[in-house]
């Protein structure tokens, strides 16, 4: 059940970061044919190329913390037993929950309404600014969801090796 | 203060193994909150990862990373390896200078030290060690000479340097990086060449002209990527982030059309790849331009340069300093925050020695590369061991001499302006 929710999560996810980094693709291929071709350079694609690469760099980070892409050191968790190693992984997601809420769901969801109130549209597009930095509680609430279910994931497993060898 | 818990909590937090991004991110908004307001603390670090981020330099990154999986999909790897064999296979201990060479080629089309250790480990290291070579003093070979592509453009860790410096042109440093790079890839080869007489390995033989002119043949359509992207970089017919969605579109007409190693239903897994890949690096580039933000903002720059300055104003010595520390964070920390947290602390005092932005940075994407193949944190070495299945321990010893020769060819960059400049300077494109 929680593993068909997570793979059914992780499917959408995939196929919207595929299809943001194809749409970056022919923004900026865009541009060069509109700046060739049409000698008139488009503005709106550079910024629309632009607002998804924080798109994509905010949401992909969510979807790589849950494939465990990031990178980091595993010196301690090398010398961790079965049942520490556990643990260790609770810790860290603590870590991530605890960044994630703060700043990308906290003070992205302040940096939204204060951007709303101060009307701040983009340059050629505009958009409101806010679209923008939706990405980052968007991404935070992502990547606590995935911390939780990584959690629980974990320790099912944790249970189900310990009901082996037990 | 501010600094000493930013320093202590970064390290605390990466020594119990959190991804480093996050390391970077707690850290900055811990010493953010000590001398801010909650509210004021977090809108502003919020909003300077994302406008970190939001820049039209950088989205060259992610166009560079696409193509280079696509590049990377097919029989590049065995492609290059064989060209490679018809250039430097006939010499005693040939196969370690094809190694080299293949990486150097690889890493440069790919744009990843990762992707060629891997991709040519994968191929040269069972193929060595037919012929007789240690397992061990070939992952140190792949592991080394895979960090060459990183020079060699296109590169994307000098995009990113281009970025932290803020206005050194990226075609410039592309250009600037090809002899720093090569000059890498023949000292390693100067200890191979050693290696190989002093074991008495074979030369890989001799290859007739038909093959030569085949190998080529078949290799010749993807160096054209390289040609591409640089030529049009040099002409000024268009700038880096553009000269990367044309080497998306060619290498797809490449991989899809020439030689039909991608098919239609694979392309959504490689942007899917390229897509979690640049993630990884733009959540990096997101957390570090924070960091550098806070640093800037408490004046950590000026003081570091000032107490540099005041402990000598000789540039050999200060330079050296410099490298010392360069190479201690670099064997701990990732090369993307490393450059875009140390750049604005040390190019400074690089300025004010009279080193131009340009030299710094091939001088710093050097010494950062010789921490990606050292312990305790070198994701090549790492791969470069899982690729031969032996152990970090035991590739130690015989890539000691590899580190040494790194650190030579480390030094005549940092002392010798005309590796770096002499190049891009033959063609206009600095003073």
């Amino acid at each position: 059940m929680l593993k068909q929710l997570i793979s059914a999560v992780d499917e959408c996810f995939k196929a919207f970061l595929a299809l943001l980094i194809a749409t970056m693709v022919l923004c900026v291929c865009w541009q060069i044919v509109s700046r060739y071709f049409f000698n008139d350079p488009s503005q709106w694609t550079e910024e629309l190329a632009r607002f998804l690469l924080v798109w994509i760099g905010m949401l992909g980070a969510s979807y790589a913390y849950h494939k465990k892409m990031h990178l980091g050191l595993d010196l301690l968790q090398q010398k961790l037993s079965l049942r520490q190693q556990v643990w260790h992984a609770r810790f860290v997601h603590l870590i991530v929950i605890l960044f994630s809420a703060v700043v990308l769901v906290g003070g992205g969801s302040q940096l939204i309404s204060m951007t709303r109130e101060l009307e701040q549209y983009s340059a050629a597009l505009g958009v409101s600014m806010h679209w923008v930095y939706m990405c980052l509680p968007v991404s935070g609430i992502m990547l606590i969801g995935y911390a939780i279910l990584d959690w629980v994931a974990g320790s099912q497993l944790a249970e189900s090796e310990g009901a082996q060898h037990g | 203060m501010v600094e000493i818990i930013l320093i202590v909590l970064f390290f605390a937090l990466l020594l119990l193994g959190v991804p480093v991004a996050f390391c970077i991110g707690l850290a900055t908004a811990a010493s953010l909150l000590m001398s801010v307001d909650l509210v004021p603390a977090i809108v502003t670090m919020a909003q300077r990862m994302v406008s970190g981020i939001n820049s039209f330099a950088l989205l060259a990154v992610p166009l560079f990373i696409l193509s280079g999986v696509i590049m990377g999909q097919g029989g590049i790897a065995r492609r290059l390896i064989d060209f490679a064999k018809c250039l430097v296979g006939m010499v005693p201990g040939g196969l370690a200078f094809v190694n080299v060479l293949s990486c150097t080629l690889f890493g440069s089309i790919s744009g990843s030290a990762v992707a060629a250790a891997s991709a040519v480990g994968g191929f040269m290291i069972p193929e060595m060690e037919k012929d007789g070579y240690d397992r061990d003093f070939s992952a140190a070979v792949t592991a080394t000479s895979a960090t060459t592509g990183l020079l060699i453009p296109p590169s994307n860790i000098l995009i990113v340097y281009a970025v932290a410096s803020g206005g050194v042109s990226i075609g410039a440093l592309f250009i600037a990086g090809y002899l720093p790079g090569l000059l890498v890839a023949l000292s390693l080869m100067l200890v191979c060449g050693m290696h190989a007489r002093r074991h008495n390995l074979p030369a890989a033989g001799v290859v007739s002209f038909r093959q030569l002119v085949s190998s080529t043949a078949r290799a010749l359509p993807s160096l054209f990527l390289i040609v591409l992207v640089i030529g049009g970089i040099i002409g000024g017919v268009f700038t880096a982030t553009e000269a990367g969605a044309i080497a998306v579109v060619y290498s797809l007409v490449l991989a899809w059309g020439v030689y039909g190693e991608i098919h239609f239903q694979q392309l959504y897994d490689v942007f899917l790849k390229a897509a979690e890949t640049t993630a990884i690096v733009i959540f990096l580039v997101a957390t570090s331009v924070a960091m550098s933000w806070l640093l800037a903002f408490h004046n950590i720059p000026t003081v570091v340069a000032e107490f540099l300055l005041q402990f000598s104003d000789n540039p050999i010595v200060v330079l050296l300093i410099i490298n010392i520390i360069l190479l201690i964070v670099g064997s701990f920390m990732d090369m993307t925050p490393a450059v875009l947290i140390f750049t604005p602390i040390f190019l400074p005092v690089a300025l004010a020695l009279d080193m131009s932005a340009l030299h710094f940075g091939i001088m710093m994407v050097l010494n950062l590369s010789i921490g990606l193949c050292t312990p305790p944190v070198g994701s090549v070495l790492f791969v470069s061991c899982s690729v031969a299945k032996s152990s970090i321990t035991g590739i130690i010893r015989p890539i000691l001499p590899m580190y040494a020769a790194m650190i030579v060819a480390l030094l005549l960059v940092t002392y010798v302006p005309a590796i770096s400049e002499w190049l891009p300077r033959s063609f206009d494109l600095i003073q």
